[in-house]
């Protein structure tokens, strides 16, 4: 007879990792599924290669691209070094509605997406909890701040967070490490907006997964820059940095790389999930894996998909859909609103080193005042340098006097690029495709996205907004724009196995916990109700580990 | 004294002693996969002699090497086979076909056979046509000498040494400086 693992976690990604470390440490017999190929961080991390030694310096292989990963290439990290981290879209296909399209952005290894993710991390608020209660979007969430605050403290003092507290209701701080500096014309913008707009517009560093000093054996960041790349010192927050080195050292961990993850046994005798069905990535044989609890983290729209795909006859729709709200709700940001200018002064002054961050804005829509052409908000990343030698492509000149110009460096260039808040509408949802499979044979997603009234009113507010704000800061040659960006390029997807607070129109409980199947929980994406308009990752990680403590606690006490 | 080279030897000073040597040294050697020359596939010898030529005006030598001594012509090569679709391989090879004949035209010579006056000449006449596309708003992505400035400085910029001896840039900085003055960074980094 196969052995039971106490725990089955599905995905190795940043909720999959978490979910590994606190289930592993808490002493449970825990087996890790992810789809794809083991990651070294040692012999896999690139970002040392010098781009010389790229055939195109570093710009992405175009032509295979166009071949073999014709959405990833649409994502900034995936070029000439990082793409091997990205799919193979032909592997792993989806499709869309005719004009409305979706990029599925995937990493499908150890580690998962973790591995070239942009590493900001903030906290919710209440603001953003309660939003679907007074705007009537969505479902009410059945947690608050106060829930998860402590869990906040909890992952975020492992991970490593550097940044700046400013006690702001809206961006609560957390357990920072020293923040990382901020340029000469980013300090002039800060200090403008403030004279302008006090304390409702703060401009202050990133809060990113990157280490300031050495913590937890990980060493402090060397600014080498391109961390899409890898890491070599675990100086960013990873999987294979940080969480599955830590589940590893308890001895409690099996972890299965080529187990792409069919679908979730169910056992209807016991009313719960017995343990999921795994295809061999290499073998394409089925196998099955028993499990007391299981916990799915293989990405909101992979998590949606195996729950869509393990149908039953007491579940022909899909496990933990009673509510029918599986798949449903689908978000991503909306972002690619802003302005750039530039910034005047500071010649004598140059930054030296890649800082892999800059500068946040928090939310101010909607915080006081009250917007009447849109719910919600937008917060902006941004930042500014010194333009170096690519602004010779598009300008007059050739020879020694040209070259010498290049050497010396350009203006301060100071961008604000928005992020915003999507609505969870229910006409944003995906499906499993009938005619079209994976390369595994599993069924391909059908998505069907697309952005409402409401974010094309926030991209455009961050525009006038961004600009509004250069110009106070003295800025010349303001350049507002508002970009046409589809969803699923912020890589922010997620909704589609909502929490709430009743079984009839939510997935999820306020624990993580499917209403169908107490041992079945879902922490990645999927389980968000409403989207914030903040990086989402570090919330899925404190809701991850408060759902591990959670089943750890019911299994003690048996109930589980 | 070049505040760059100092920028370099303040870099190499501050280096992270957490970082081991020899832990930077393995990603990079394992990843070193294309480094030999390659033939050229796209680029007659003519063709090829032409590109050098043109590269090293835009990017010459000067107190540093410049763009010949950077071989940014086996990157034009490599750009034109495997990365530019046919109708931007072909709008290339057609520009340097022009310039010869611009160049014959106006001199009786072609263009590697110009003396430095002809040749600097027609760039300038290149370039000025060039900007005064940009003056007028128009699309600059058909321009043949908009693409060579492109891959010259992509070419040279990116290159061993227009990273290193040029720029005096580091792959590992050690640290940031968020607001450095450059006048103490050429002094030796005092600040």
């Amino acid at each position: 007879m196969a052995k039971t693992y106490d725990a089955i976690v599905v995905g190795s990604g940043i909720s999959g990792g978490w979910a590994a470390k606190e289930l592993c440490e808490a002493g449970l017999e825990t087996l890790v599924l992810e789809a794809g190929r083991p990651v070294n961080p040692d012999t896999d991390s690139v970002e040392h290669v010098p781009v010389w030694q790229m055939k195109f310096r570093g710009n992405r292989d175009r032509k295979a691209m166009l071949m073999r990963q014709p959405v990833q290439r649409n994502c900034y990290a995936c070029d000439e070094l990082a793409s091997k981290f990205f799919v193979d879209d032909l592997d792993n296909p989806y499709t869309t509605d005719e004009g409305k399209p979706f990029l599925w952005i995937r990493g499908r290894q150890v580690g998962g997406r973790s591995i070239m993710w942009g590493r900001q991390t903030y906290r919710w608020s209440d603001l953003d909890f309660e939003a679907n209660a007074k705007d009537g979007f969505g479902v009410d969430w059945p947690i608050r701040y106060a829930d998860i605050a402590p869990w906040y403290d909890h992952v975020e003092r492992f991970v490593g967070i550097s940044g700046q507290a400013e006690g702001l209701g809206q961006l609560p701080d957390g357990q920072f490490l020293p923040p990382m500096g901020m340029t000469c014309a980013e300090t002039h913008v800060r200090d403008a907006v403030a004279k302008y707009w006090g304390r409702d517009r703060v401009v202050t560093i990133g809060r990113c997964a990157v280490l300031t000093q050495s913590h937890n054996g990980r060493a402090a960041c060397h600014y080498c820059g391109p961390c899409h790349r890898g890491c070599v010192t675990r100086s960013y927050f990873s999987s294979i940095n940080a969480t599955l080195p830590a589940a590893q050292a308890t001895g409690k961990l099996t972890l299965r790389p080529y187990s792409v993850v069919h679908s979730v046994i169910y056992d209807p005798a016991k009313k719960r999930a017995a343990g999921v069905r795994v295809v061999d990535a290499h073998t394409k044989h089925l196998i099955e894996f028993r499990g007391r609890v299981v916990f799915l983290c293989a990405s909101a729209l992979e998590s949606a998909r195996i729950l869509l795909h393990s149908t039953s006859p007491e579940f022909p729709n899909g496990l933990a859909n009673s509510s029918g709200q599986l798949g449903k709700n689908l978000m991503d940001h909306c972002m690619g609103g802003g302005a750039d200018g530039t910034i005047p002064g500071y010649e004598d002054r140059t930054t030296y080193g890649n800082r892999p961050n800059g500068i946040y804005m928090p939310r101010f829509r909607n915080v006081k005042d009250r917007s009447p052409n849109f719910l919600r908000g937008y917060g902006y990343q941004g930042g500014a340098g010194r333009e170096g030698w690519g602004r010779g492509v598009d300008q007059a000149g050739f020879g020694a006097d040209f070259k010498r110009q290049l050497k010396e460096l350009g203006r301060w260039n100071f961008g604000f690029y928005g992020f915003g808040e999507c609505l969870p509408r229910p006409e944003n949802y995906i499906e499993l495709d009938p005619a079209k499979t994976d390369a595994w044979g599993i069924p391909a997603l059908k998505i069907h996205c697309a952005w409402s009234d409401n974010e094309r009113a926030l991209l455009k507010d961050m525009s006038v907004a961004a600009a509004e704000m250069l110009s106070a800061a003295g800025a010349t040659d303001i350049r507002p724009y508002v970009q046409d960006n589809a969803p699923g390029l912020t890589i922010h997807e997620m909704g589609t196995a909502r929490m709430g607070r009743d079984p009839k129109t939510s997935v999820l409980n306020g624990n993580n916990q499917a209403w169908d199947a107490p041992n079945l929980f879902l922490t990645d994406g999927a389980c968000m109700a409403s989207s914030s308009c903040v990086n989402p990752s570090i919330t899925y990680m404190a809701l991850t580990a408060r759902a591990c403590h959670f089943a750890v606690d019911a299994m003690k006490r048996r109930e589980l | 004294m070049d505040r760059r080279e100092a920028l370099r030897v303040l870099g190499a000073a501050t280096a992270v002693p957490l970082v081991s040597r020899d832990l930077l040294a393995l990603g990079r050697d394992a990843h070193a996969r294309w480094r030999a020359r390659p033939e050229f596939r796209v680029l007659d010898a003519d063709q090829q002699a032409l590109v050098t030529t043109l590269t090293d005006l835009i990017i010459p030598e000067t107190d540093t090497p410049g763009a010949k001594a950077a071989r940014v012509d086996q990157f034009v090569d490599v750009m034109l086979a495997d990365w530019y679709d046919v109708d931007d391989r072909q709008r290339f090879l057609d520009g340097l076909a022009d310039v010869d004949a611009r160049s014959t035209a106006a001199t009786g010579k072609p263009f590697t056979d110009a003396t430095p006056a002809q040749q600097t000449a027609l760039l300038t006449t290149l370039d000025d046509e060039l900007a005064r596309l940009r003056e007028a708003h128009q699309s600059t992505s058909k321009s043949f000498f908009r693409m060579l400035k492109w891959l010259t400085l992509v070419g040279y910029y990116t290159s061993q040494i227009g990273f290193e001896q040029e720029l005096h840039e580091h792959i590992i900085p050690g640290m940031f400086d968020p607001c450095r003055l450059l006048d103490a960074a050429a002094r030796g980094g005092e600040d």
